[in-house]
């Protein structure tokens, strides 16, 4: 950490000179004090008299000569450095020319009456626009459209499903019936020339169905913001509300026989899951939730059957919180590429085009400007390294790493994407790791514990109340993970975590938040549990209420 | 403060920069948030009262680094002028620059600069004088480091401040911030305010910034700047017409070298306002409760009294001064956020809007586009005081002037009085929101301050129903006393030179109850740092313990603008609770505080006290931090003044019973847990429900015998006559020092001694004053407000029939008990059992039989057993011995 450089001071010492009548003797009392003065001038005028052993009939005449005294050359001060100002201006010293520019820049840039006018954004139009209608009777209305189109979407997915699946098949037999072949008929080239054919046919359809995708979800997309505005002016035109109101009601009625047939299913898995509620703080407390959730990363995502128990309820709230400042957010563990190719990246991709994105533009869409955004930064880094070549650079490897490829991201940094359409969460942390925290020796200083430290400072500065954190830092188990590398890798993400939120206390004035810690599915039972006991003894849980009569 | 009168509360808001990103700072510890450093040099702008200036009021701090100031404000300001388009009468000039120059003097007295003077914030009342506005701005942003905004105005400023260029945070180019502005750079200010009231139009109002910059400096080089101006605007003819002492003003102030332009006291002095400066007085400032002058000094009442109730405006509110009446709009639902954002002056975008794309390691984040909420938008929205009248529209005018004389009926006799004593009853957390209730009790309070020390027994009796957090500081210092001209004593502290302490001080004052905003503030450190040294230097036979930084904490935050009244509270709060707590060698102090603590354990909650005892849990374990900072530790601030409110009522023997009440709220738990455990659970304190804690402790209190808790090493008696004043001597305010009769009262025991102990003493004369066996049987006290109390014998038989008090049972000792402790059922007993919960006390010949007697009913949880100090021969002088008369 830097230390922030002091302002630079022009301390000058003068000479405070006083002279008095004591019966017969004439003092002379001299002091040396530093100006600009600091101090308060009666605690200074205390001080004399009582080290200097000033009679008290002085007193007052010394308070009097002491005030004039500091006002006269303080102001004496503010003169000579004006003039030492302005002089350096005509001397040319300073330009004149970049000076006002400054000035009116920092005008520009800072007030709201010499700011240019604000061009007007669509995305705030339309955001203020679904808010407002989210949060009125039409909020039904606009919940069963979505998930029709969510509906119409899934149809799409399934048939693609199922015509990759009959290609597929269809190319085993093929195959099957060459490899038969392979050595009477045919030679190694032939096979290979299927193999290649099929694989271009398997292109081919993917693109197809993708662009299909694409296209109905654009056009989704379009239809639906246009269908809310125009909601939106007619309900603002029209004083009789119950007509709209019924025209509201109407157009689910003929939505809705569609919404049942085709949705996806998806497992119901069973959720373990436990909940406190920690104080925190040593002489004010504020009251926090915390949530052990034994389940998988992309359910907080997955958009749960229509109809299943509580879904429309939580899509519902996600919808009325995403224009609000309580928003959640979820944090994913990727790796340094930025793109939706393999992995977890790759699932979650998947997940987020189950369901056309009305309000925020698609991933991809996301991750290709941060992409640019990353370059940008990096060169912004670099240039500020070139500049001040005193700081050290931290890690040799780090910087060639990033050098090498400047659009990889490095562990602990993390991009954010935005979301409308998933089930539980608006926002996306994708945290940056490396295999790292797949070892059992990290410390609280690791890359990825400060990337949840800054994950944390996001939530402060834009209100995402609820965060959900995967515990172990890893989202599937393997052979490594024991059970002494699980207590002791939930230990220290507690015990962070714990720091991080006591000092978000002094960011944004203690405000109560919901923290859920995720833990793979794969664990066992009993090793939730241990953790759901260790959880306790980090963070004080607040006593249990007990009502009593009174007595 | 002055009062309202035909003024109104104003807000405006403006956002303090942020931060860098993970910088701390020179002693490793996190940055001050810009806001809270604004926000402690805020403070000082509240007692900063002129009649020229806007008062200061409050400010608060909002989201994102959002400050909210409140001040007094008017509608009509001089911009109005400027939009009328026609030049103002040069006498009306006159005026209007004099009465600015009034304002500015008074602000450089106290070192504030205004910087952003323009013609929007000179603002008029109704009679047209001027009052300043947003004068303290340039102050609280210290000189405007604190945030993104150039303070001042464009065309107004003054050559100098251009030429010292712009702090810019985004320009890496200027490392440092530029000096900062001196008065003089005010008078050019006014100088073109003045002109542009002459010309009856704005200066260089539609050219580009920096081309007015430019021009500004440019100006350097003429000769006559005035008629330069003048050209430039087409207004030749208007200047020229001026009279001379106008064009002579706006020429004095539109010099362009600061070293000859004149400051606003040289100005003020000036020949020009020769003919009206004969119209004004120069302002006195009021004398405040704690001065060495006559407060009634300048009171002049007129010759016919009745000439003050002339006026017979219905609208008593606006008597009542600014703050109180900010306070009260605060309460009947004041949201001076909501104000602004209907006013459209917050604006804000949803934050999913605004998020980041990318965040590097350290934490700086890309791809977030500038968000033009964050703009200044410095307009002052007028906070309607509608919804609080409405609120306040019942409460009769008498209310407003109640009579002090009366002592029988504090509360104002009105149709909403029944109201009111029926709001006495209700929690204190709901009475301190009640509009209504708080209006009365700080109008109350107010007056029967304003008569301190007068009516310090009124003070006293007002304060036990409660006390209106708004006058809180100054009634603490009422109750503990305050009196003398503290500010000189406190000046003459020589509170600068470096001492052995200030290490420690420094190490402690950044982890003292910095959650609050004024407390973590840099004022508020530099503040704290002066009175704790202060303390230090002027108490040369006690040290500074840690724990003396908590102590000091609630009185520094109620007297923030007055560090001279937290010294002197803190310095007559230390010896009434915590005597010799802080001497260098305070160990025989506090051992013999934690036995009697243990001691009142036992006595109160036997059960409690057996469990301790025997899983080891003893009070040097986790009481010490309680007693040492009485509570201020380990509790918020807002719970503490709930705390201290009543702590501050009782004797020094209040802080036993708030410890009883404490561990009492955490009784469940610390039966069920063994020794780890409760040291778990007190190295973090569960939350405390104060007002069942003050409620149960006042309980305890009166339960208690005074002599229960004596000390040898509590504060000695205090020389008769320092309660001259009459402060009424009710049994449990005063000290059990304080009483007199010493051959009745306890002995001084070792402390080895005391240890052994299960239940504590209690002397004679308290026994006889509880009895009621005093031969001067007049009580002074009604029965109820004293605790039941049962005397047991445990003489023999034979003993107890040669002489014995009135109405004491005779329990012999081997009757009663078992030889493994058991109590034993019998007749005796069974009166024993009858009497439980009474105060018992055990009276034997020998302490040593008596201490075993009472140790063994704590041991079968009996509450409340004493012993009598000395034993039946302390009494035996007394002659209220009786003899049983023989049975016919």
């Amino acid at each position: 950490m830097k230390k922030v450089r002091g302002r630079s001071s022009c301390a000058v010492e003068k000479e405070f000179v006083f002279e008095f009548n004591a019966g017969r003797h004439s003092c002379v009392l001299k002091v040396p004090l530093q100006f600009p003065i600091q101090q308060n001038i009666s605690d200074l005028h205390g001080r004399l008299m009582l080290l200097h052993k000033i009679p008290c009939f002085i007193e007052n005449e010394l308070k009097t000569s002491l005030t004039n005294f500091v006002e006269k050359e303080t102001t004496l001060d503010y003169d000579r450095e004006a003039e030492s100002a302005l002089l350096r201006l005509t001397s040319g010293d300073v330009d004149v020319n970049q000076l006002t520019n400054a000035w009116s820049r920092s005008y520009e840039e800072t007030t709201l009456e010499h700011a240019r006018p604000e061009e007007p954004s669509w995305d705030e139009d339309f955001a203020d626009v679904y808010h407002e209608l989210i949060h009125s009777p039409a909020s039904d209305t606009l919940l069963n459209l979505e998930h029709n189109y969510f509906v119409s979407i899934s149809e799409l997915i399934s048939e693609r499903d199922m015509e990759m699946k009959k290609l597929l098949e269809r190319q085993a037999a093929e195959m099957d019936k060459v490899m038969h072949e392979l050595g009477n008929t045919l030679s190694d080239h032939d096979v290979n020339a299927v193999a290649s054919q099929h694989f271009d046919a398997q292109q081919v359809l993917e693109n197809k169905w993708a662009s299909e995708l694409k296209q109905v979800s654009g056009i989704q997309k379009h239809e639906y913001q246009g269908w809310v505005i125009k909601l939106h002016q007619d309900l603002q035109k029209s004083h009789n509300s119950s007509q709209i109101n019924e025209e509201i009601k109407m157009q689910p009625s003929q939505l809705s026989e569609a919404s049942d047939s085709g949705a996806r299913m998806f497992e119901e898995q069973p959720q373990l899951e436990e909940s406190f509620t920690i104080h925190l703080g040593a002489q004010l407390k504020t009251m926090h939730n915390l949530r052990l959730v034994r389940a998988d990363v992309l359910d907080f995502c997955k958009h749960r059957r229509h109809g299943s128990s509580g879904s429309k309820l939580r899509r519902l709230q996600t919808a009325l919180s995403l224009y609000s400042s309580s928003l959640c957010g979820l944090v994913l563990l990727v790796d340094n590429r930025v793109n939706s190719y393999s992995g977890i990246k790759r699932d979650f991709a998947t997940v987020a085009k189950e369901c056309t994105d009305f309000h925020f533009p698609c991933l991809e869409a996301q991750l290709e400007e941060v992409q640019q955004v990353v370059l940008y930064a990096r060169a912004q880094r670099s240039s500020k390294h070139k500049e001040q070549p005193d700081i050290q650079r931290n890690g040799d490897d780090k910087s060639k790493n990033v050098e090498r490829n400047p659009s990889n991201i490095l562990p602990g940094e993390f991009y954010i994407s935005r979301h409308s359409n998933l089930s539980e969460v608006h926002v996306v942390f994708h945290l940056c790791v490396d295999d790292n925290v797949r070892s059992g020796n990290i410390t609280a200083r690791d890359p990825a514990i400060m990337g949840l430290r800054n994950i944390l400072k996001v939530c402060c500065t834009h209100d995402i109340t609820t965060v959900t954190i995967p515990l172990l830092l890893v989202h599937n188990m393997s052979e490594e993970m024991t059970i002494p590398w699980c207590l002791k890798r939930a230990e220290l993400v507690f015990k962070c975590v714990k720091g991080f939120m006591m000092e978000m206390a002094s960011w944004d004035g203690g405000i109560s938040r919901t923290v859920q810690f995720l833990v793979p599915k794969s664990i066992s039972e009993e090793m939730f549990y241990q953790l759901s006991n260790m959880l306790p003894q980090i963070f004080r849980v607040s006593s249990t209420l007990t009502l009593t009569s009174k007595h | 403060m002055r009062p309202l009168k035909d003024a109104q509360l104003g807000a405006f808001t403006f956002f303090a920069s942020a931060l860098p990103h993970d910088v701390c700072g020179s002693n490793g510890l996190p940055l001050t948030p810009n806001s809270i450093k604004i926000l402690g040099r805020f403070q000082i702008l509240k007692t900063i009262t002129h009649p020229r200036l806007c008062q200061y009021v409050d400010i608060s701090r909002g989201k994102h680094e959002r400050l909210i100031v409140v001040a007094e404000h008017f509608e009509r300001s001089l911009s109005g002028f400027q939009k009328q388009g026609k030049a103002a009468s040069s006498e009306k000039m006159l005026q209007i620059g004099y009465e600015v120059l009034e304002g500015l003097e008074f602000m450089n007295k106290h070192g504030l600069v205004h910087r952003a003077l323009s013609a929007h914030n000179v603002l008029l009342d109704c009679k047209g004088n001027v009052k300043l506005a947003k004068f303290g701005l340039y102050h609280m942003t210290d000189h405007g480091a604190d945030v993104d905004f150039p303070i001042g105005y464009p065309s107004y400023l003054a050559p100098e401040v251009i030429a010292q260029g712009c702090f810019h945070p985004s320009d890496p180019s200027h490392d440092d911030a530029p000096l900062p502005s001196g008065p003089k750079a005010d008078v050019w200010s006014l100088g073109v305010l003045l002109f542009e009231l002459c010309a009856g139009r704005r200066l260089l109002h539609n050219i580009e910034i920096s081309e007015r910059l430019k021009f500004i400096l440019t100006l350097g080089c003429m000769d006559d700047i005035v008629t330069v101006l003048a050209e430039e605007h087409g207004c030749l003819d208007t200047i020229k017409e001026l009279p001379e002492n106008v064009v002579e003003l706006l020429r004095k102030c539109l010099t362009f070298l600061p070293s000859k332009r004149p400051t606003p006291a040289e100005l003020l002095g000036d020949p020009v306002f020769n003919v009206i400066s004969c119209h004004y007085t120069p302002f006195q400032k009021p004398i405040s409760l704690f001065a060495s002058s006559l407060r009634c000094a300048h009171l002049d009442l007129p010759d016919d009294i009745s000439d003050l109730c002339k006026e017979d405006d219905d609208d008593f509110l606006s008597e009542r001064a600014i703050d109180e009446v900010y306070h009260l709009w605060c309460l009947a639902g004041g949201d001076m956020e909501k104000e602004l954002t209907n006013k459209d002056i917050i604006q804000s975008k949803p934050p999913v809007c605004t998020l980041p794309n990318f965040v590097l390691e350290d934490g700086e984040s890309f791809g977030q586009c500038r968000d033009r909420s964050f703009l200044l938008d410095d307009t002052t929205v007028t906070l309607s005081l509608c919804q609080l009248k409405n609120r306040l529209k019942d409460v009769v005018g008498e209310a407003y002037y109640p009579l002090l004389e009366d002592e029988q009926s504090a509360l104002p006799q009105s149709n909403s009085s029944n109201e009111l004593s029926a709001t006495v009853t209700l929690p204190l957390i709901i009475r301190e929101r009640d509009t209504e209730y708080q209006l009365i009790r700080i109008i109350l309070f107010d007056r029967l301050l304003k008569a301190y020390p007068y009516k310090k027994n009124l003070v006293w009796k007002e304060a036990r129903v409660d006390i209106p957090p708004l006058v809180r500081g100054l009634a603490w210092a009422a109750l503990l006393g305050i009196e003398g001209d503290i500010q000189a004593k406190y000046d003459s502290i020589d509170k600068d030179t470096p001492i052995p302490t200030d290490r420690q001080i420094e190490v402690d004052i950044p982890r003292c109850h910095q959650y609050d905003e004024l407390l973590s503030s840099p004022e508020g450190h530099s503040k704290f740092r002066r009175v704790l040294k202060a303390w230090v230097v002027s108490h040369p036979d006690l040290v500074y313990w840690q724990g003396l930084d908590s102590l000091c904490a609630p009185f520094l935050y109620l007297n923030f603008n007055h560090e001279a009244l937290a010294y002197a509270c803190m310095s007559a709060f230390i010896p009434k609770y915590l005597y010799n707590f802080f001497l260098k060698d305070n160990s025989h102090v506090i051992q013999e505080y934690l036995k009697v603590f243990s001691l009142m354990i036992a006595f109160h909650d036997p059960e409690l006290s057996n469990h301790l005892n025997e899983i080891r849990f003893i009070p040097d374990l986790y009481a010490i931090p309680w007693f040492l900072t009485m509570f201020t530790h380990v509790f918020p601030l807002h719970k503490i003044f709930h705390l201290w409110d009543t702590l501050l009522l009782g004797n020094s023997s209040f802080p036993f019973c708030i410890g009883v009440a404490i561990l009492q709220q955490l009784r469940d738990r610390l039966l069920a847990n063994g020794f780890n455990e409760c040291i778990l659970l007190f190295s973090d304190l569960p939350e405390i429900d104060i007002e069942r804690c003050v409620r149960e402790s006042i309980n305890l209190f009166c339960w208690t015998p005074k002599s229960a808790t004596y000390r040898q090493h509590a504060q000695p008696l205090k020389v008769a006559g320092d309660n001259s004043f009459g402060k009424t001597a009710s049994y449990f305010s005063s000290d059990y020092q304080d009483m007199p009769n010493p051959d009745l009262s306890r002995e001084p025991l070792a402390l080895s001694d005391l240890k052994e102990e299960m239940s504590p003493r209690v002397s004679a004369a308290d026994l006889i004053d509880l009895c009621e066996l005093s031969l001067s049987a007049i009580s002074k006290r009604n029965r109820a407000s004293k605790p039941k109390i049962v005397a047991v014998d445990i003489r023999n038989v034979e003993d107890f029939s040669r002489g014995h008090i009135s109405g004491s049972i005779n329990v012999a000792f081997n009757l009663a008990f078992s030889p493994d402790g058991e109590l034993l059922q019998c007749p005796t007993t069974g009166i024993l059992q009858n009497y439980r919960g009474r105060v018992i006390v055990v009276i034997s010949n020998a302490m040593q039989t008596a201490a075993m007697f009472s140790a063994h009913l704590v041991k079968v949880n009996f509450p409340r057993v004493c012993i009598l100090d000395g034993g039946i021969n302390k009494l035996k002088p007394t002659g209220l011995l009786t003899v049983p008369s023989p049975q016919i």
